[in-house]
Parts: C-alpha cells; sequence; structure tokens
C-alpha cells in the first residue's frame, strides 16, 4: 500500500481513466466468464437447471467418444490452418518489409487488411461458390476439358474448411510478422554479411531469429480464434467436417443444455491455452528481453 | 530588487528516487536567472515545480509571497517556453499566439493588435495566417516566446529552449532573448546544461548536481570564485595541485607543490579554511608560457612541454613542472610572432598567486 | 523479383472470392455457377423490395452506430490513460481490456448468452448485441487510438494548461482536435466490425435478426442466393469505402500530431 501512497496526480488520473474501461471489461467479459466456469458444474434438468455441483458435464465429455473426436478434429484443423496461414504469410510480411518502398508500405498493408474486414458471411460463403459441385473450379475444368466429372473432394469436408479458414486468417497472420520485420535494425544485416555470411544465410542467422516474435505472435492470433469459428465448418464442412465450435452452438442454441456447452467451451479454452503456453515456452529464447 | 520566487526546503520524489533535495532558492523580479547543471541533476524538475506541473513531496513555492501548493499551473502567473516548443500544430501561428487570451475578455482586434505586437517583439510580425507546422526551428522558438510574453507573465520558464538549434541559430538567438529580456523586464529562469550559454546569458546561476544546488552567484564569481571542485570542474577547466595550508587569518599561506610558499587573500580559500593538505585551483588562462626575453610579472617556474593540441586562435600547452604530479594546462593566445612549441621543450611558465583558488 | 510475384499472387488469392461477387450478382441466373448467362440488375431491384431485410439492415445500423459511438469512448479513455504516467498493475489491466482481441469470438458469446439470460433473465434485443460489440470493438479502437495519442507531444496539453485553460478545456482545445482524426478512424473500423459480426450477433440476437443474422438464414435457400451476392457487392463496396476513409483519418491524425507513418490497422 505505501507504493499507492505516493502516487502522483497523473498516476490517479490515467488510473480514473482506465476505471471506466476495465469496469466494462470486468463487468461483460470476467463476470460472464466466471458464470460459465459456474455452469459448467452444473447440469441441466429439462427446463430448469440443477445448480448442485457436480463434474457429470467433464465425465460426460471425458467418457464419450464424440466429443474427444470434435475436439481433435479442431485443434488439428486450427493448427494446420495456422500453420498454412504463417507459412504462406511470411514471404510476404518480408517483402512489404524489405523490398517495398517506404511509402508505399501503407498501400501495401491496406490492401491486405480490406478482404479481412469485408462481411464474413459472404465472404466464406463465396468460398462454397468457388469449391462447389458447380462451382467456379469445377465449372472451369470442366470447360477447358481437363476433368470429366466435378471434383468432390474439395467441397464439403475438412479440406474445405483448412482453405477457407486460412484465407479468412490470412491478414492476422502477416501484420504482426510485418510489425517485427519493421524493427530490425538494418544495419544489423549489414554487420552479418559484412562478417562473411551469404544473404541467404544472414537471413536464417540473424532476420529468422529476429523476428520469431512476431511468428509466435501470428501463431497465437490465428491458433486462438479459429477454434471459436462455427461458420465455416457449418458452411463448408459437411457431416465429417463439424468442429467443437459445432457443438457448442448446438447445445446451447439447440439441445438448451448450456452447463454441458459450456464445460465444453471451457475444456476447448484450456486447450487452446495449454497448446499455446507450450509454444510460447518453447519460443522463450526468441522472446526473452522483449514485451 | 524584489524576490519573486522563493523555493524554501524543497523535495521531490519520483517513486524512490529522490530527484529535488532540499533546495532553497530566492529569485528576483526581472532577473535573467539559469539553472545549470549535468543532465538527470533535476533542472526541468525543478523548473516544473515552479510551474505547477509536478507537485512537490516537502517544502514550499511562493510566487511574489504566495504559498503555490494548491495553485494550479494554469492559474500561476509563470509561462513556459517548452523543448519541444509544443506549438499546436492545427492552429495558425497567430491563434498559436493568441491562445492564452480566450477568456482576456479583450475585443477581437484588441486581441488582434496583441499578437500583432508580440508578433513583432520576435521579429515575426506579419507570420499570423502562416501555418503553425510549416516552420522552421527558430522561427518556432520566437512563435512559443511570443505565445507566452503576450500574457505578460511575472515569470517566463524556458527549458532549454536553444538546444534543438543549430550553433549558428543559437549564438544569435541567445542575443536576442537577452535583448528580449532586457526589453520587457519579466523574470526569466532559463534551465540549460550548456555552461557557456549560461554563463553569456545570465544575472544569476544555480548550478545544480544532483537534486541540489552546488553554488548560486552571478556569472563572474562562479567562474572566479567555484566554492567546490565539482562547480570548477563543471565550469570551465580547472588545473588541480596538491598543496598545503600553513597560516590562517586575513591572509592565507600556501605551499603548493611545484610552486612554492605564497600568501593569498581569505576571499580565495573557504570560509573557516583550516591548517593542512588543499587542493589549489588554477585556470589554464591564467597560466602562461613565457616566451624568450618574458618576464613574469608575479612568479614564474620551469617547465616542459608534455602535450601541445592546436586551435587555431588558442593552442593548449600541458606542461610537467618539477614536483607536480598531474601535468597543467595552459591556454595561450596565438599571437604574431609567438611559435607554437614542441612537445619536449623546456620552457617556463609564469602564474600568479591572485588567481589562485582553495578547496 | 520472385517475392514480388508471390506478393501479388498473394493478394490475388485474398481478392478472389470477392472478385465474384459482382460477377454473380448482374449474372442473369439463379444457380450460382459458370458459364455466365447474361447480364441483369434484377437481383439488386429485388433487394429493394424486400421488407425483412430492411428491418434487419435497420437493426444492425442502430447497433453499428452504438457500438462505434461507445467502443470509441472507451477506447479513448484507455489510450489516454496509455499515454500517462504508469503506475503499478497498469500493463495487467491494459492486457486484460485488450483480451477479446484473442478470445475465440464463440467464447464470449456463450459467456455473455449465459449471464443474461440463464443468470440475470433478461431477454435478447438489440441491446445486448451493442454491449457484445462495444466488448469486442474496444480493443481495436484502443489499438487505433494508441496511435494517436503516441504521436502527441504530452506537452502540447501542458502548453495549454500553462496558458490558462483549465484541463478539460485544454484537453478540448488542444488533446481533442488532434486525436480527432483517429477518433473517426476509431468509429468507421468498430462501425464496420460490428456491422459485420454474425458469430456472437446469432447468439444474442433477440426477435429481430440484424443483417448477418438474416443473411444466414437467407444462404439455406438456393433461390435466394443472387440476392445475396447482390447484397454482398453492395456491403463490400460500403466496406472498402468505409475503410477507405478511416485510413485516410487514421493517416492524417499521425501526420498532424507530428509522427511518421509505418503500418496499418491493429
Ligand atoms: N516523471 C518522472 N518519473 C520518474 N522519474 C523522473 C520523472 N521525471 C524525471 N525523472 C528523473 O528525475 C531526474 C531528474 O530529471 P530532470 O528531467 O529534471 O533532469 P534534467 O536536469 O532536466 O536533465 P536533462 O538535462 O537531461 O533534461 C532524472 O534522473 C529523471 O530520470
Ligand atoms: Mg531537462
Amino acid at each position: 500500500m505505501a507504493k499507492f501512497a505516493t502516487l502522483t496526480q497523473d498516476q490517479t488520473r490515467s488510473i480514473k481513466l482506465l476505471g471506466l474501461p476495465l469496469v466494462y471489461a470486468l463487468l461483460l467479459l470476467a463476470v460472464p466468464l466466471g458464470a460459465i466456469v459456474l455452469f459448467s458444474f452444473w447440469t441441466q434438468d429439462f427446463m430448469t437447471v440443477d445448480t448442485t455441483f457436480t463434474t457429470a458435464n467433464y465425465r460426460e465429455i471425458y467418457d464419450s467418444p464424440i466429443y474427444g473426436l470434435l475436439l481433435q478434429r479442431s485443434l488439428m484443423v486450427s493448427g494446420i490452418v495456422t500453420a498454412v496461414t504463417v507459412l504462406l504469410a511470411y514471404p510476404v510480411a518480408y517483402f512489404i518489409s524489405f523490398h517495398v518502398h517506404p511509402s508505399k508500405k501503407s498501400i501495401w498493408l491496406f490492401l491486405i487488411t480490406i478482404p479481412f474486414w469485408t462481411s464474413y458471411l459472404i465472404r466464406v460463403f463465396l468460398w462454397k461458390v468457388i469449391l462447389g459441385y458447380n462451382g467456379v473450379i469445377n465449372s472451369g475444368l470442366l470447360q477447358l476439358g481437363i476433368i470429366d466429372e466435378p471434383l468432390t473432394f474439395i467441397l464439403y469436408n475438412v479440406n474445405a474448411v483448412i482453405i477457407t479458414l486460412a484465407h479468412a486468417f490470412a491478414p492476422f497472420a502477416i501484420l504482426p510478422i510485418f510489425v517485427v520485420l519493421e524493427k530490425i535494425d538494418r544495419s544489423l544485416l549489414e554487420a552479418s554479411q559484412d562478417l562473411g555470411e551469404s544473404k541467404f544465410s544472414t537471413f536464417l542467422r540473424v532476420t529468422l531469429p529476429l523476428s520469431m516474435p512476431g511468428v509466435v505472435g501470428a501463431v497465437l492470433i490465428v491458433f486462438i480464434p479459429t477454434i471459436g469459428d462455427y461458420v465455416t465448418p457449418e458452411l463448408m464442412g459437411g457431416a465429417g467436417g463439424k468442429l467443437i465450435a459445432n457443438m457448442i452452438q448446438t447445445q446451447f442454441l439447440q439441445l438448451n443444455n448450456a452447463p454441458l456447452g459450456a464445460a465444453l467451451a471451457i475444456v476447448a479454452m484450456l486447450c487452446v491455452t495449454a497448446i499455446s503456453l507450450i509454444f510460447v515456452f518453447l519460443n522463450r529464447k526468441y522472446l526473452r528481453g522483449r514485451t | 530588487m524584489t524576490d519573486l520566487i522563493k523555493l524554501r526546503g524543497v523535495d521531490k520524489y519520483y517513486g524512490d528516487y529522490h530527484a529535488l533535495r532540499d533546495i532553497n532558492l530566492t529569485i528576483r523580479a526581472g532577473e535573467f536567472f539559469s539553472l545549470l547543471g549535468p543532465s538527470g541533476c533535476g533542472k526541468t524538475t525543478l523548473l516544473r515545480v515552479i510551474a505547477g506541473f509536478e507537485g512537490v513531496s516537502g517544502g514550499t513555492v511562493m510566487i511574489s509571497d504566495k504559498d503555490m501548493a494548491d495553485v494550479p499551473p494554469n492559474q500561476r502567473p509563470t509561462n513556459m517556453v517548452f523543448q519541444s516548443y509544443a506549438i499546436f500544430p492545427h492552429l495558425s501561428v497567430g491563434e498559436n499566439v493568441a491562445f492564452g487570451l480566450r477568456k482576456s475578455g479583450l475585443n477581437k482586434a484588441d486581441k488582434a493588435s496583441a499578437v500583432e505586437e508580440a508578433l513583432s517583439m520576435v521579429g515575426l510580425a506579419g507570420y499570423g495566417k502562416r501555418a503553425a507546422h510549416a516552420l522552421s526551428g527558430g522561427q518556432r522558438q520566437r512563435v512559443a516566446l511570443a505565445r507566452a510574453l503576450i500574457l505578460k507573465p511575472k515569470v517566463l520558464l524556458l527549458d532549454e529552449p536553444l538546444s534543438a538549434l543549430d550553433k549558428k541559430m543559437r549564438e544569435h538567438m541567445q542575443v536576442e532573448l537577452i535583448r528580449l529580456q532586457r526589453a520587457v523586464g519579466i523574470t526569466f529562469i532559463l534551465v540549460t546544461h550548456d555552461q557557456e550559454e549560461a554563463l553569456v546569458m545570465s544575472d544569476r546561476i544555480a548550478v545544480m548536481f544532483a537534486g541540489e544546488i552546488g553554488q548560486l552567484d552571478d556569472p563572474e564569481t562562479l567562474y572566479r570564485r567555484p566554492n567546490s571542485r565539482r562547480v570548477a570542474e563543471f565550469i570551465g577547466k580547472m588545473n588541480f595541485l596538491p598543496g598545503r595550508v600553513t597560516a590562517t587569518g586575513d591572509t592565507i599561506t600556501l605551499d603548493i607543490a611545484g610552486f612554492g610558499v605564497t600568501d593569498v587573500p581569505a576571499v580565495q580559500a573557504p570560509e573557516g579554511a583550516t591548517l593542512g593538505e588543499a587542493a589549489i585551483g588554477i585556470r589554464p588562462e591564467t597560466l602562461a608560457i613565457l616566451f624568450d626575453g618574458e618576464k613574469a610579472s608575479r612568479h614564474e617556474a620551469a617547465a616542459v612541454v608534455d602535450e601541445v593540441v592546436y586551435y587555431g586562435d588558442m593552442t593548449y600547452y600541458d606542461v610537467r613542472v618539477n614536483n607536480v604530479p598531474e601535468p597543467l594546462t595552459i591556454a595561450m593566445k596565438n599571437m604574431i610572432g609567438r611559435p607554437v612549441l614542441d612537445v619536449g621543450a623546456q620552457t617556463r611558465i609564469a602564474w600568479d598567486e591572485r588567481a589562485i583558488v582553495v578547496f | 523479383m520472385k517475392l514480388r510475384v508471390y506478393a501479388i499472387a498473394y493478394l490475388i488469392f485474398l481478392y478472389a472470392p470477392i472478385i465474384l461477387l459482382p460477377i454473380f450478382a448482374f449474372n442473369d441466373a439463379t444457380i450460382i455457377a459458370f458459364p455466365l448467362s447474361g447480364f441483369t440488375t434484377e437481383w439488386f431491384a429485388e433487394l429493394t423490395q424486400n421488407r425483412a431485410l430492411h428491418a434487419a439492415v435497420q437493426n444492425s445500423l442502430i447497433i453499428a452506430v452504438c457500438t462505434a459511438v461507445f467502443a470509441t469512448i472507451l477506447g479513448l479513455c484507455a489510450a489516454r490513460a496509455g499515454a500517462m504516467s504508469d503506475f503499478p498493475g497498469k500493463k495487467g489491466i491494459t492486457g486484460f481490456i485488450m483480451l477479446p482481441l484473442v478470445l475465440p469470438e464463440i467464447i464470449v458469446a456463450v459467456a455473455l448468452l449465459v449471464i443474461l439470460r440463464q443468470v440475470l433473465g433478461l431477454s435478447l434485443g438489440n441491446w445486448t448485441i451493442i454491449m457484445a460489440h462495444v466488448l469486442i470493438c474496444t480493443p481495436f479502437s484502443i489499438a487505433i487510438l494508441n496511435g494517436a495519442f503516441g504521436a502527441l507531444d504530452p506537452s502540447m496539453e501542458e502548453a495549454a494548461l500553462d496558458l490558462g485553460e483549465s484541463r478539460w478545456s485544454a484537453f478540448r482545445l488542444v488533446t481533442l482536435p488532434l486525436v480527432m482524426p483517429g477518433i473517426i478512424s476509431s468509429m468507421l473500423i468498430s462501425f464496420t466490425i460490428s456491422l459485420d459480426e454474425f458469430i456472437i450477433a446469432f447468439f444474442l440476437t433477440g426477435s429481430n435478426p440484424t443483417m448477418p443474422v438474416y443473411i444466414w438464414g437467407l444462404l439455406r435457400f438456393p433461390k435466394s442466393l443472387p440476392v445475396i451476392m447482390a447484397l454482398g457487392t453492395i456491403l463490400v463496396a460500403l466496406s472498402v469505402i468505409l475503410l477507405t476513409i478511416a485510413e485516410i483519418f487514421r493517416r492524417r491524425g499521425v501526420r498532424r500530431a507530428g509522427g511518421t507513418d509505418t503500418g496499418g490497422f491493429l
């Protein structure tokens, strides 16, 4: 408490200002999150909620294979989507940071972010138009005579979900990498070449390690939210492409089993958080001394 | 002159960091006062305490005998010229200068003529319509001055106002600032870490070290009679020789290594100087190399040239004198017919006991 | 050079679906497939007839405007506090407020649904969506306004104080005009996000659907697909315009406050 006694006026004002958004986030984020944790230990009894403490929901998730399967599939899809987006995004971020004239950088970033802001639902749906049975790809390939029958492995399965999600999250992956690349002192690269490294080995030994914080950021900012998407698997996944988010949505909105849905949401969150923490831990040597 | 600002026992903490330590300071109405000190010693903090941007942790700040403890910066009779000038980029030059007149109750025409007057005072007559962000560094500084002076504050606070300017412009603005201060008669408090700037411009200078005032005097006293080694070292250059005080009284008898025994008036030593070891300070320009045929007016000593640094108008010699542990630096004006000595040359130097400072 | 080709190919990949929108919106056929059959504006005409759609659009606009205003107010508080002195715990609090940026939207949706419906027993409506959208838009607003406040010389406001203004009028006369481009940019971005948001709105929508929820319903009926294409075309055009304006203001803000521009949003 002694610390607070010596707060400057400026600090007091800054605390007061931050109070409003903080209270808002507490009421609309912390309290509701607490509520679903509580709910996950209760059970649904037809129309009412039985508030006796029980781990029944968690046991059910553990026992029925369907939840495990969905969770596994979700994590796998998110993992692949993350790997694909980050790998595809890195060269673009590198290109913009190192090869685009400074005055043109913001226009490139702007072009990349625009699709991200435009009507998500319709964008996902458009992939259906592209990949569908009568879709752009199939009708195009048929007309060109490359195939005789429409391809079916590109819609209503996990592949389609991955393609669509990778497309949707692309800008998310580019920005954090770009920001870190921009901060790299260019004289470090010259120093490395001066010390006898080739351009490519300079990239491997200097640029890449220095940009790892951005890569880690990109991985997290893609991996975590993709778990929560139920639109893409619903529209693109078919029966075999449903994910855990669809199950959570079903429990809440169709089966009216909020406690089980809450438990599923918490399990999904815990898995994502655990994987993210492990990932950050594995990359800790790159993150040291940075924020 | 009447006292305008009085600081009594002012302390300032940033968390655990003691930025100002028991500052006692009186600044007189109408004087050009400078706060001088190395980076991080607390000059800006002291200025911001006077302006009211920082509260004090202890002690009082009085302006015109009024305690400023509960007076916010917008109600203090002080105005500030910020180091970055803080010219509002969304306003024109004229709007910037008129900014503080919003609640003055002046009508439009009076405001306009006040702005024009303030602008011409700083040499920017006719610039009122210009966009503020299109000004050069020197012009921004003038706008900042006009904007503060138009309010006729009792005190103008200037935080390193010249540090962003190039050398030529800086010297020019030093003269302008002195002229301006004489013209308006307002008390100026200038923060600077440039000792030359402080010496040139100020009526009095407070030298600060690590949150404390080391010495407060007029420029000449400060230069000729620094009261401590750190002040002496911070302002100009000084040679230090080991010595001993062998007698005290109205005159003090010194036994200086290499120079021998001499008497100096008591004012050249700290008050209550005692017998025993003392450091003897001599400024480089008060020593002189004696060239062939020249004679010292007071004392001389044999020396060997150890190092020569040629500056064009001046030559700095480092010379060794028997029994003096460190070489002494001597600043010599390069005059016609006077050669530049080589390293290793045998020579004689002249010294004057009136230029000695005892620490 | 190779990198440039790759980057351009990547941009094409990003834009591929969107480019299809106008193509099919003006295509004179009920099935969405190649080859194209002819030009028509019939689908746009149909949009103007659809009462339910108009109601949904109206709902969404109300929600988006409220979200833009409230999220920007919260963002202003946080960004201004961010530009002031640090105090113990400030980083943690800011991190917590920014959390919705990385939280899966479905988690936010179910958490709010539980607390509003099950715990408090309230009925859902536009205001529940507004609350949730403010929560997820505030971090974006903070990110944009941090840029505006970060580029601002802190002595600007002190100079106004020094010249006799009160704290509030110093903010109003100096800081506010200087960060105004950032505020406009933040409102436009929040507006765009809210207008487009589906995952949370689907959970929290009451009896009157928002526009994305209404579109979601339409997606089941193959007959309505060309109309969706027409609607999508309009929406994309609208977002591009709004975002372009937002970007222009954001850059102007950074420049006005004297900084140099390096990045986009986020
Ligand atoms: N708001 C603050 N919070 C914490 N410490 C501060 C703050 N402002 C200043 N300090 C510290 O107080 C000391 C004095 O700072 P001040 O700015 O007064 O120095 P200065 O003499 O003006 O130096 P310079 O010549 O570099 O401007 C410095 O060590 C500084 O780090
Ligand atoms: Mg300073």
